[in-house]
């Protein structure tokens, strides 16, 4: 289109135009340094918003008022939308709420934009976990492991490994969480406190080896804690090492008179020693009464279970009580210094005997019990 | 341009020598003025300043709907029941007075108006108007009523594009396109997209596609769009999260969207052509009441625990994107949202409809998608893709813009991946759509306003008559200009046409009478002088595919006019004569 006459009527029309476009450019600065100042005054009021009620939100998630913190952290995120902390703080308060599959999303979110956020991959492997989805919050923990935290970082992974270890433990998952444990135990950074953790968890995951050798590590700086003795006297015990085990259970019954379970651990610890016919540094006339002992003992429970198992299930204990009654009259304290090769005949029975009614009749009796970890013991089981 | 620095330097130089040199460069620098001031160029640098100012001017807009919402609901995110309802009430009091006693044409959504202006006005938009729309749209908005704030801006925007080119009197032509200009602009920095805009004001504002618009509007789309990130960021409208593959079988799970997505459209067109014409019929002192009642009713349903539907709502699309609301929760929030927006329209609030729009679309989708998954377990649910498609869905069957729903979910998603889903799910949105409801919204709510704009939609569809649908085979034989004197002696005694093709070599055409022929046989028998009339008589030519309007320029001048091959331009395809046209286009009238 070429220049119409409407616009270049005026006598000097270029010049108009030019002061026209000198007068729109001179509006178009004042208007945006107009513009300028309004979005200064919007964004601090914006930003001003944001602080007090993310702070709110801070403060309620703290004293566990989760609504109140979503209230606070949703009203942040109006303000500040986008902002990594108040979504991350929302999905914690959500999560406190209950409301899990929101709190999933906010955090899925996140992660997409942070995926090597440590607390993001935390709380999403915690929501899995609690979803039965463990193969998802697997790795969600090992993400958060080796993840960047903002504070604290070795104590952030370490808390996270020791979820991930209470996952494998809960299902079941015993080698993962040994492996994991020896990891832990490797780059600890917590004091002796964590160190009898980690050694429970070991108990737990049924590596007594390594939970006997952190108990120690945490005796040797503490030697009075209750905790830490009791859980070594469990795993030497477990180990099989009853004389280990009656010494640290001895001091545990001392410093926590209540802990039942190491009270019972003890006295059989203390039957074990004496009931085993095969330790060593036995006299023979000690053995001999220790093997007529054992051999009363297996015939009383193999007695009392006859008369309390149904009959089809008592053929193989009738052959045993057989036997049992057929060396009755020779295993004596005379009888066996004359034949020592009895010991072993007598001591096979027993644990024979032991053996076939720990599996269905009752509860044992504590020396019932030490004949079978002796039983155990000596035949390498 | 380029030659600026040049004319300016020489011009300097100039001021030293003698006056006759100096008025030599005054005319250098008249004839740079006049090649930067001639008005297509001027129109251009124009249409920048168009694009900022709008954007500062949505800014603007912007900050006043956040303090009105700040000022009306206090600045926590659940306000309490007594202001969710009182707010939106009394906003729609107040709304009410100035509508009707200070802005009156600030009413309805903005878009019509753009059209209007381009239509009929000559492209005024009062200055009052965009202001009325700044004022009223920013208190609906903020005090909660189901509007969005993009079609104000697009006609905030039209507005100040109006009121510059009155003060720089620009010829009628442009005056006529500049509104349109100035609503991309404004649409643009509302939507934070250039595209979508652009695409939006050519399909649905101006419908035709010329060179010379088109970079106007592009130019104030990005310029306004520069401003609008200058001051509020370069974030898309909504965070996205990561979009996965989509599988081929997946697109029945959208196919489905698609036809919800459409009915859901035809609801709410369905509802503001049946409701707006009657709540506008009503004794006039209603209308002081009822922006206020539909503020009180939205008001009461956000109180039963759905604030969502109140104001533009982009934060719980953005929610809805992010997975934070669950299926069934997603299908109320649309249906309530459907209900608050038809409340707010009807009842003649300004305000605009994309924002509701999108928020049902994206609610839509991904309940749909939430359902679909819990249906078909196999259905992977991402809510962000199919809330996206959604938006799409409802841009697509309730505003009926295909390509700018298309290119609008892509621009505001930066994900390509998603262009199938949302191509197919829009076809069927827009098919069910237009089959159950014949008339584009923006078409119903200007009749109903008793105006006679354009249906651009309705122009889309429209079947074009073509050259070859006026085409008849030529009459008599064609003759050869080089053969003529041989011709001449074999058509001595052979009954002729009236009119005659004679072709030229090596592809032109020309004509020759009987008449002509008749006198060559008694006077010319050589052809000297036919020829010389041929060679003068050079015929215009058609190609069939052409629009049969163009015939119209040539049938009244030419007795015939030959269509000839595109690909070879002396195969003759056949002829057109004027009665052969408008034979044509009276047959198409009294089929129509």
């Amino acid at each position: 289109m070429s220049v119409t006459p409407e616009r270049h009527g005026s006598p000097f029309p270029l010049r108009r135009d030019a002061v026209t476009l000198a007068l729109l450019t001179g509006l178009t600065v004042v208007s945006f340094v107009c513009v300028e100042g309004l979005s200064r005054i919007y964004f601090e009021t914006q930003d001003s918003l944001a602080q007090r009620w993310s702070a709110r939100g801070a403060a309620a998630l703290q004293s566990r008022n989760y609504k109140a913190a979503v209230d606070g952290y949703r009203t942040a995120l109006l303000y500040a939308r986008g902002n990594d902390g108040y979504q991350l703080g929302l999905a914690q308060a959500l999560l406190g709420e209950g409301r899990i599959d929101e709190a999933n999303g906010y955090l899925r979110n996140l992660h997409d934009e942070q995926p090597e956020n440590g607390l993001v991959n935390l709380e999403l492997a915690r929501i899995a976990s609690s979803k039965g989805d463990p193969g998802t919050a697997i790795r969600f923990y090992h993400n958060a492991i080796y993840a960047t935290w903002p504070a604290n970082e070795e104590t952030e992974r370490e808390n996270a490994r020791l979820e991930l270890i209470r996952l494998f433990l809960r299902n079941h998952a015993q080698a993962q969480a040994q492996s994991e444990l020896i990891a832990l135990a490797a780059n600890m950074s917590g004091g002796e406190r964590s160190r009898t953790q980690i050694a429970g968890l070991f108990l737990e995951a049924q590596d007594y080896a390594h939970a006997l050798s952190e108990y120690r590590a945490s005796l040797r700086s503490n030697p009075r804690d209750a905790i830490a003795l009791a859980g070594a006297g469990r795993a030497a015990f477990e180990l099989g090492h009853y004389s280990t085990a009656r010494r640290y259970l001895a001091d545990a019954a001392v410093l926590a008179p209540h802990d039942k379970d190491s009270a019972g651990r003890l006295r059989i610890a203390d039957l074990v020693i004496a009931m085993d016919p095969f330790r060593q540094q036995i006299r023979v006339a000690e053995r001999n009464r220790v093997v007529v002992k054992d051999f009363a003992a297996a015939g009383t429970r193999l007695t009392a279970c006859l008369s309390s198992v149904p009959t089809p299930a008592t053929a193989q204990l009738q052959t045993l009580e057989q036997s049992w009654s057929k060396l009755k009259r020779k295993v004596t304290e005379t009888g066996l210094r004359r034949n020592p090769d009895l010991v072993d005949a007598a001591m096979e029975l027993v644990f024979d005997i032991e053996r076939q009614t720990a599996a269905g009749c009752g509860p044992p009796t504590d020396t019932d019990t030490a004949l079978v970890l002796i039983a155990k013991m000596h035949e390498g089981i | 341009m380029a030659s600026l620095p040049i004319l300016l330097t020489e011009r300097h130089a100039d001021v030293e020598s003698d006056g006759s040199e100096v008025s030599r460069a005054e005319n250098r620098f008249s004839t740079f003025l006049e090649y930067l001031f001639r008005e297509d160029r001027f129109f251009l640098v124009l249409s920048v300043f168009i694009g900022v100012l709008s954007g500062l001017a949505v800014v603007c807009f912007r900050f006043s709907i956040d303090w009105c919402r700040i000022y009306f609901f206090g600045s926590g995110a659940q306000p309490s029941t007594l202001r969710l309802i009182l707010a939106p009430t009394i906003g729609g009091l107040v709304i009410a007075v100035l509508v009707i006693h200070v802005f009156p044409l600030a009413r309805g959504s903005g878009v019509n108006q753009t059209r209007a202006a381009l239509f009929i006005y000559d492209g005024y938009i009062p200055l009052r108007t965009g202001v009325g729309k700044f004022i009223t749209s920013a208190l609906a908005i903020g005090s909660g009523q189901s509007l969005g704030p993009e079609d104000p801006s697009l006609q905030i925007g039209a507005t100040l594009a109006s009121a510059l080119g009155r003060r720089l009197r620009l010829s009628r032509d442009r005056m006529r396109l500049i509104a349109p200009v100035g609503a991309a602009a404004g649409l643009a920095a509302a939507f934070n997209a250039p595209i979508s805009a652009v695409l939006f004001v050519i399909e649905e504002v101006i419908g035709r596609w010329t060179a010379g618009i088109l970079g106007s509007v592009v130019l104030s789309a990005v310029s306004s769009v520069v401003v609008m990130r200058w001051f509020l960021g370069s974030e898309p409208l909504f965070r996205i999260p990561q979009v996965g593959a989509i599988r081929p079988l997946e697109l029945i799970a959208y196919s489905v969207l698609g036809i919800v997505g459409g009915l859901a459209s035809v609801v709410l067109a369905s509802g503001i052509a049946v409701l707006r014409p009657r709540c506008k019929s009503l004794a006039p002192w209603t209308h002081y009441f009822q922006p206020a009642i539909a503020g009180l009713l939205i008001g009461g349903i956000a109180a039963l625990r759905a604030p969502q539907v109140m104001g533009a709502g982009y934060e719980y699309m953005d929610e809805a994107i992010h997975g934070h609301f669950t299926w069934q929760f997603l299908a109320i929030l649309a249906l309530l949202k459907i209900v608050a927006t038809l409340l707010s329209y009807v009842s003649g609030t300004p305000g605009g409809m994309f924002a509701p729009t999108l928020f049902i679309g994206a609610m839509l989708g991904a309940a749909v998608g939430g359902a679909e998954h819990a249906l078909f377990p196999l259905i992977a649910w991402s809510p962000g893709t199919y809330a996206l498609v959604g938006m799409g869905v409802l841009f697509a069957g309730f505003l009926r813009a295909p390509m700018t729903s298309v290119f609008m979910v892509m621009e505001v998603s930066g994900n390509y991946s998603i262009i199938v889903p949302v191509i197919v799910a829009n076809t069927f949105a827009y098919v069910i759509s237009r089959g159950i409801h014949e008339t584009a919204i923006f078409d119903v709510l200007t009749r109903q306003d008793g105006l006679e704009l354009p249906s651009m939609e309705e122009q889309r569809e429209e079947g074009i008559l073509r050259v070859e649908d006026a085409m008849k085979p030529p009459i008599g034989p064609i003759l050869n200009a080089a053969n003529l004197p041989s011709w001449s002696a074999r058509l001595t005694n052979v009954k002729l046409p009236g009119v005659m093709l004679v072709r030229v070599e090596p592809s032109g055409w020309s004509s020759v009478t009987r008449k002509e022929i008749e006198s060559l046989s008694d006077a010319d028998r050589g052809g000297t002088h036919l020829r010389s009339v041929l060679a003068n008589r050079q015929l215009p030519c058609l190609h069939p595919d052409q629009p049969l309007d163009m015939a119209l320029r040539y049938v009244d001048r030419w007795p015939v006019v030959p269509v000839v091959n595109r690909a070879d331009l002396s195969q003759l395809e056949g002829v057109v004569t004027q009665s052969s046209v408008l034979e044509r286009y009276r047959d198409t009238d009294s089929a129509g």
